[in-house]
């Protein structure tokens, strides 16, 4: 059912279909189209056919399946599980794919790479001021491949790729944590992408791509105050190589907080599994109902806690 | 595959040393697994395995054959895998065929013994027919669908359970040939004799990353790893193979000891593989 892996047995299937049911008699039926379905129109002339519609005898025709949105005269459908679409101001989580000249590319869920100009990223030191060639080439002390990073949607390039920048002290390098891939129609957007739960310490962010950071949290830092311990010299990381095993288990993240981030990212799992928006408040719910049940960090992708999450959001909806 | 940052690496190793890993298994945990057997139904035998995001398809397929000279009282067993390029883009065309190399012979050595037979977990003699002449070839084909880690144990399981959804013609010999002329057989349509699989081994990886092993790895903890034990062992507890992947070294005390902690959790996995294949035998007969 919907591509689960999961082994229900049979009261579990009847009870998931139950809950799935409830969910779906609340919902609106009559917006929604499937492929080659007539859309009613009151007046035929004076209106716009939009995306996903074309004109077949006369008739406005979906070409896609999705919901009617209509706005004043214009008609189009809008399908549910599209790809990301990106809008200026998004807040977005990317991984570093290369370092190219004066900026990085970044993959984000998107049908092409999203840019980040070396003068759309605060420097270490802080200082604003322009960059230099000297700057260009120490490119790779700030970002390197494979980091994951967080920004903001700028603008649109003419090609339809993304600009992004990074200018505030919440973006930037996410590290002590894990990064999880959800459909992006999953995450609506919201007043609020970053999240810091205090009751666990962790960071979270709900990147509008899809892309989901998890992690311990770390303290913003202003890099004008003087008075602040400055950040430890990038050059530090590269002699990460010779510190020795028991050093670098110091390091870890503690194992309270690395169990909180577990539950958490498996109940964002479940929530994609099931098909669900995932909001703080819903992901708060589910970690809540898996301590109290006691259950177990790993037995939450297991089929019943599933089953149990699908209940749990019918009867909140009603 | 997607790369990881030095934070991500970081944050992995530390949950396999803290012995909580990203999902929240322990170190020592499998990820759940589900089988479904008879899905080729052209083949005497066939399963297909899921374990997290890995999914492997295993058939056997029974054909009549000569044996060779050097054992003319067993049959003949071959087992060979493929990497579709589903699983991965570098496996299109040829590019698979190392990944391919490496699992099958890993799987020969774990489950058909020495060059003798000495050993093999597929008892060979019960495939003979008439000896020296007509014998029992089983073809066994893996085929990687997706990969996520683990894949020697997901071809181990599901070869495992497609022997035992095989079933094997029963055969009658024709009037009794001389020692020249190959015997008449006759291949029964109707009636099969399902195959023993009590000898069969499980196959169970260990990888090691850091100072400590971990069972069944997803391919971001196979990134980390600095080495890997695959180790089969069948019901008994007696070890039928041992292959090692990975460029560090180990130390001989560090192999005895994977040993050991893969005995122990071949256990489990052995009552699990039973409990399911026999859950999906059920299934397939409804």
């Amino acid at each position: 059912m919907r591509g689960m892996d999961l082994s229900l047995n049979h009261t579990q299937k009847l009870r998931l279909q139950r809950a799935l049911e409830s969910l779906e008699s609340g919902t609106n039926s009559n917006a929604s189209v499937t492929v080659a379905d007539t859309i009613p129109v009151n007046q035929e002339d004076g209106v716009l056919k939009g995306h996903g519609t074309t004109d077949l005898d006369g008739e406005v025709v979906a070409t896609v399946c999705g919901v009617i949105e209509r706005v004043n005269k214009l008609v189009y459908v809008r399908t549910l599980r599209a790809r990301y679409k990106p809008e200026v101001g998004d807040i977005i989580v990317g991984r570093v794919l290369e370092v190219a000249p004066k900026r990085w590319r970044l993959e984000i869920n998107f049908s092409q790479d999203a840019v980040l100009m070396l003068s759309s990223m605060n420097l270490p030191d802080g200082i604003q001021r322009r960059r230099t060639a000297v700057d260009e080439l120490n490119m790779r002390s700030i970002f390197e491949e494979n980091d994951v990073i967080c920004a903001e949607v700028r603008d649109f390039m003419r090609d339809g790729s993304l600009q992004l920048q990074a200018r505030s002290q919440k973006y930037g390098k996410l590290e002590r944590g894990q990064m999880l891939t959800v459909s992006p129609y999953l995450v609506k957007r919201r007043k609020q992408h970053f999240h810091h739960l205090e009751k666990y310490g962790i960071d979270l962010i709900l990147g509008c791509n899809g892309f989901i950071w998890v992690g311990e949290h770390v303290e913003t830092k202003d890099n004008m105050i003087e008075d602040e311990p400055s950040k430890p010299d990038p050059k530090n990381n590269k002699s990460q190589i010779s510190i020795s095993l028991e050093e670098q288990e110091q390091t870890y993240t503690p194992l309270e907080t690395r169990q909180y981030i577990c539950r958490i990212a498996n109940a964002i799992r479940v929530l994609s599994t099931l098909g669900f928006s995932i909001t703080v408040d819903v992901i708060r719910e589910i970690v809540d109902l898996s301590t109290s049940k006691g259950l177990d960090i790993h037995d939450m992708l297991g089929a019943e806690f599933c089953v149990l999450v699908a209940e749990k959001e019918a009867e909140r909806r009603r | 595959m997607v790369g990881l940052s030095v934070g991500e690496k970081q944050f992995i190793q530390g949950g396999i040393a803290q012995d909580l890993r990203t999902d929240g298994r322990k170190r020592l945990t499998y990820r759940p697994i589900f089988i479904e057997t008879g899905v080729i139904a052209q083949a005497n035998g066939s399963a297909r395995v899921k374990m997290g995001q890995t999914h492997v398809i295993a058939s056997v397929k029974a054909e009549l054959g000569r044996p060779s000279s050097s054992a003319p009282d067993k049959g003949k067993v071959s087992i060979f895998v493929d990497c579709s390029a589903t699983a991965a883009p570098q496996f299109e065309g040829r590019g698979g065929e190392e990944v391919s190399m490496e699992l099958s012979a890993a799987l020969r050595q774990c489950l058909l013994g020495g060059k003798t037979g000495a050993g093999a977990g597929i008892n060979l003699s019960s495939l003979s027919i008439v000896d020296g002449k007509v014998c029992w070839d089983l073809y066994i084909d893996g085929l990687v669908i997706s990969m996520d880690g683990n894949v020697l144990d997901a071809l181990g399981a599901a070869i495992k359970a497609a022997l035992s959804n095989t079933g094997i013609p029963k055969v009658n010999i024709a009037s009794a040939a001389t020692s020249d002329e190959q015997p008449e057989v006759d291949v029964s349509d109707e009636e099969f004799l399902q195959f023993d699989t009590t000898a069969v081994p499980v196959i169970v990886t260990l990888t090691k990353v850091g100072r400590h092993y971990i069972v069944d790895a997803t391919t971001e903890e196979e990134s980390q790893m600095s080495s890997a034990v695959s180790v089969s062992v069948n019901r008994q507890g007696l070890v039928c193979g041992l292959t090692k992947r990975g460029g560090a070294g180990l130390d001989p005390s560090v192999i005895l000891d994977m040993i050991s902690v893969a005995k122990h959790v071949s256990e489990q996995l052995m009552n699990k593989l039973d409990s399911e294949i026999a859950a999906a035998e059920a299934m397939e007969e409804d």
